[in-house]
């Protein structure tokens, strides 16, 4: 997620309990029809000629960011090379950032998409401004977007409206009757009435302000150009949706979605754990929902990487037969060497509240009071925009008197070495995908002691602890027992390195996603 | 009647957030995450858990990011200070030295130079909260465009007061880019040695060139060492070379009205500019809380309010505190100015304290204007200023003008033009905040 200065903006939202209305929408075009006579020619010349182009969008991740998605991004691209990957990420642009992975050579940046920037877009001079429009603009964004039951036509007529006039953009928000417009539109939409929705709470000036200038980053982020392309792949229900919901209204493009964690979920759990006020949660959850909706709607296949991700999606309501799961995976090494029986418990992952770290202090606590000797690493950095958390989570370690048991050691570059020199691997999250940092402990042969979110218990079946999120003496029974009883340790140690080895490979994920972007291309490139 | 299941999500749901869910699916994900219970179940419980209505309302508040303000012109304005204290001082030791007319043209040419880069730079690097890391990430760029586009033209195109000019300007911008490195003081004693230098018959040449190497290296020194790391980046091109027009403009509004006598008067112009920038120092750094205040001032205000002219609002409140606050402190330290006038230089002629009141209160004006990027409307009351006063002063040439007349008349067209968008703007602040503030 992005976590630019002026408020962190999660996207993705979706559904209720009951599936929300997900047919076809009128703007979008359907699926491409079977070429026929000159037109199958043409595509059968066109596909010899050149090799299939996918459209990849990030969103604060690839190839900016380190972390889950953009560990799967760099496997994915650098293991696909038969197609040519064309990346648009979509950042925070209050900040210079470097690109922490090397493209490879069948990939290229074709533009990015800066948030919170000070740059404008390239005023066209000879083009004549049409405004038609304009002053409308933001409110039926909000009415779109944030509204419980949002027209996906709507958004996609006021995203192209954008994409159409991207030099109009600020001038529509900058404008005195936008700005009436959108408090207007945003009464209405507050007032509106769903079981499911509950009550909406009152709104401040402030917060309407946040949320307009929100929305000009959305106008603005569906303005900028895309390149031809035969697939767009969107890489979270968020934020990266918006340039492909408006490429695939110009263009028809098919439209794959992957979701790593549940992207709606995940900023709901940011909103209800903050300490914002009532309005700013709502609003930024609200939204969330509504570009999880808008992506959910607009995407032809659903690519969760876990089987617990699809339920969650088929729960918003995405038709069960646009899923389906390709796992990650990894590169495991031949061999495995067991504990080295150090007594020491190792956590890899990012600082951030998803990641429940002052759940793991209590554990730590706890296990130490158990079996003297026991020390606890939490190697990786805070998530950019969480430093407040990271330092709550330091002060809660001297509150604790666990600094003698539990240290923050930063970033690693050897992960692998660091998960191999420990006894057992523990994760607290709250929520979680299929993450990486299980794989990596389990083909090093090394015991987890895991939270039961997401894809955890389906990964781990067999070979880890799964306590309940949150348990700290369950979590704490765990670690306590893996470490007083090396035997078993290097049992299920062994029985995760097999696991690996079985069913998360880097092939199997590799051929995963080969089959299904080779269908989803061959279609585009034949329309 | 509530079932076992409901009552225990109910039960999860508030013991983890102190409080209801605020819909379905924040009930959901709660539940899932904290209470163990699977997705699909979660949604279905969570839809019987929504209750009907929200908790009372409490306004949020603003974090400390929402209440940073920036400082650059705290030290701005005291760089301008001591480069005016200089003019002031240097002017008799240089006439003498160097000749008067060659004096004048180098502060005619020097002044509006000077504050077109103050203005350029602070837009661009020093208004920023890493500054000096910006401007360090852009040197070699800006060393070729100053040397190249301003120092070789002057040296090498208008001899003799070219290369005088060129050093001004580079002693009072690297005064800016040191103050706001923090090191105001240290240049301030630059500038008293240099006086002192020149009292003591040192070559002004020599003097002024040993200056401005001084100065430049420590501009060197001050951006390598001032900023850092940071990730911040530097603010728009256009954007700066906007504000660097609208410097320009102002500085050929200081320079344009002949009857001022830059270089001609001694200490006399520069002495009379003292008060004027004092009182934009105080009403600037006041209004510098806009940014802080307006937020501030909002929290609460519901939304049917959001759009609503208030006059006594945050944004009209800071605005005509700002103008009391410049006004105020130039009438009065003018006043005194006047009454030592014998101690000044004879710095006793009303007209030029009023004149550069209305210069000062013009600055403002377009200051807050640009900084809303409402860039246009600052450009264009700025240079009609300007050319109201170069007509003026044509027109007055001949009549024996009062000092400051062609100054007042520019200044104060450029007031009336400023006034009507800003005042339209600022009653109603909930626009200010959402259009113009948090959009630029």
């Amino acid at each position: 997620m992005l976590s630019p200065q002026p408020a962190t903006r999660p996207s993705a939202g979706a559904g209720d309990a009951q599936p929300v209305d997900l047919a076809p929408p009128r703007h979008v075009p359907s699926r491409p029809r079977p070429a026929f006579g000159k037109r199958a020619r043409k595509a059968s010349r066109v596909g010899a000629a050149r090799r299939p182009r996918i459209l990849m969008t990030t969103e604060g991740t690839y190839p900016h960011a380190v972390g889950g998605v953009s560990s799967w991004c760099d496997l994915v691209i650098g293991g696909l090379p038969e197609f040519d990957w064309q990346i648009l990420p979509i950042m925070a642009g209050d900040r210079r950032v470097a690109a922490i992975f090397e493209l490879p050579p069948h990939a290229s940046l074709v533009g990015q998409i800066e948030l919170w920037s000070d740059r404008l877009p390239r005023r066209r001079w000879f083009v004549r401004p049409d405004h038609r429009g304009r002053e409308s603009l933001p409110a039926n964004l909000v009415r779109a977007l944030i509204g419980w039951e949002g027209s996906y036509d709507a958004l996609l007529d006021a995203l192209l409206w954008c994409r159409r006039r991207p030099d109009a953009v600020r001038r529509a928000f900058r404008g005195a009757r936008a700005w009436g417009a959108f408090l207007s539109a945003l009464e209405d939409v507050l007032a509106e009435h769903h079981p499911d929705a509950g009550s909406s709470p009152k709104l401040d000036a402030v917060e309407a302000a946040r949320l307009y200038q929100t929305l000009y980053w959305i106008a603005r982020a569906a303005g900028i150009p895309t390149p031809k392309t035969d697939l767009l792949h969107v890489t979270a229900a968020g934020w990266a949706v918006i340039p492909a919901l408006v490429h695939k209204q110009l263009h028809g493009t098919d439209m794959l979605l992957t979701e790593h964690g549940v992207y709606v979920r995940e900023a709901y759990l940011a909103a209800a754990r903050s300490p914002s006020s009532q309005g700013e949660r709502f609003l930024s959850s609200r939204l969330a929902r509504g570009l999880s909706r808008a992506a959910y709607v607009a995407a032809d296949h659903v690519a969760p990487v876990t089987e617990a991700n699809a339920a969650w999606e088929r729960g918003l309501g995405v038709d069960p037969s646009k899923i389906r799961v390709v796992q990650n995976g990894i590169d495991a090494p031949a061999s495995y060497t067991d504990p080295p029986g150090n007594l020491k418990v190792v956590s890899v992952g990012r600082i951030d509240p998803l990641k429940d770290v002052q759940t793991m202090l209590r554990v730590a606590v706890e296990v130490a009071r158990r079996v003297p000797g026991a020390r606890f690493e939490y190697w990786g950095p805070p998530t950019k925009g969480q430093e407040t958390y990271a330092r709550a989570c330091e002060e809660l370690a001297r509150r604790l008197d666990a600094e003698e048991v539990f240290r923050f050691m930063g970033r690693t570059d050897d992960p692998n070495g660091v998960v191999r020199d420990a006894d057992v691997v523990l994760m607290t999250s709250i929520s979680e995908g299929l993450p990486m940092s299980i794989l990596e402990a389990m083909a090093q042969a090394r015991p987890v002691v895991a939270t039961a979110v997401g894809g955890v218990p389906e990964v781990l079946r067999g070979c880890g602890i799964v306590p309940p999120p949150g348990d700290v003496h369950a979590l704490a029974t765990g670690v306590a027992m893996l470490l007083r009883n090396p035997q078993l340790a290097a049992r299920l140690g062994r029985r995760g390195f097999a696991r690996v080895h079985r069913l998360y490979t880097r092939t199997a994920c590799l051929g995963g996603y080969r089959d299904l972007l080779g269908q989803l291309t061959s279609a585009g490139m034949a329309a | 009647m509530e079932s076992p299941g409901h009552t225990y999500a109910t039960g999860v749901i508030e013991a983890r957030l102190g409080r209801g869910a605020q819909d379905v699916l924040e009930a959901a994900v709660v539940l899932e995450a904290w209470g163990g219970v699977r997705a699909n179940a979660a949604l279905s419980l969570g839809s019987r858990v929504v209750p009907p209505k929200p908790p009372s309302w409490r306004p949020g508040r603003l974090n400390a990011e929402e209440g940073d303000r920036r400082d650059g012109i705290l030290t701005e304005a005291i760089a301008l200070i001591m480069a005016i204290l200089a003019v002031a001082s240097w002017a008799g030791p240089l006439s003498r030295q160097i000749g008067t007319s060659v004096l004048e043209q180098a502060i005619l040419i020097a002044l509006p130079l000077t504050l077109a880069l103050q203005w350029a730079l602070r837009s661009r690097y020093l208004s920023r909260r890493s500054g000096l890391t910006c401007l360090a990430h852009d040197r070699l760029a800006l060393c070729a465009i100053c040397l190249l586009g301003i120092e070789a033209p002057l040296v090498l195109l208008l001899n003799p007061y070219g290369p005088l000019a060129g050093m001004f300007v580079a002693i009072w911008v690297g005064g800016t880019v040191m103050a706001r490195r923090g090191w105001a003081l240290p240049y301030g004693f630059l500038l008293v040695g240099a006086v002192l230098g020149l009292g003591a018959g040192v070559s002004a040449y020599r003097l002024l060139e040993g200056l401005t190497a001084v100065i430049l290296i420590s501009v060197v020194i001050a951006v390598r060492t001032g900023g850092g790391r940071s990730d911040e980046p530097a603010g728009r091109v256009g954007r700066a070379l906007s504000a660097g027009a609208i410097g320009l403009a102002l500085g050929g509004l200081l320079v344009g009205d002949p009857s001022l006598g830059w270089g001609v008067h001694g200490a006399f112009p520069a002495l009379a500019l003292l008060p004027s920038v004092l009182g934009s120092f105080w009403g600037g750094y006041y209004l510098w809380r806009f940014y802080d205040v307006i937020p501030r001032g909002l929290r609460g205000v519901t939304l049917d309010q959001a759009n609503e002219r208030d006059v006594r609002g945050p944004a009209m409140e800071i605005f005509l505190g700002s103008i009391l606050r410049l006004l105020g402190t130039t009438v009065v330290l003018s006043a005194v100015v006047i009454l030592i006038g014998q101690w000044t230089s004879g710095t006793n002629r009303l007209s030029l304290f009023v004149g550069f009141g209305c210069v000062a209160l013009l600055t403002m004006l377009v200051s807050l204007l640009e900084s809303l990027a409402y860039v246009r409307s600052a450009l264009f009351a700025a240079v009609a200023a300007v050319a109201v006063e170069l007509t003026m002063s044509q027109l007055l040439v001949a009549n024996d003008p009062v000092p400051g007349a062609a100054l007042i008349a520019g200044s104060v067209v450029g007031i009336v033009l400023a006034l009507p968008p800003l005042i339209r703007l600022l009653l109603r602040p909930g626009r200010v905040l959402a259009t113009s503030l948090w959009i630029q």
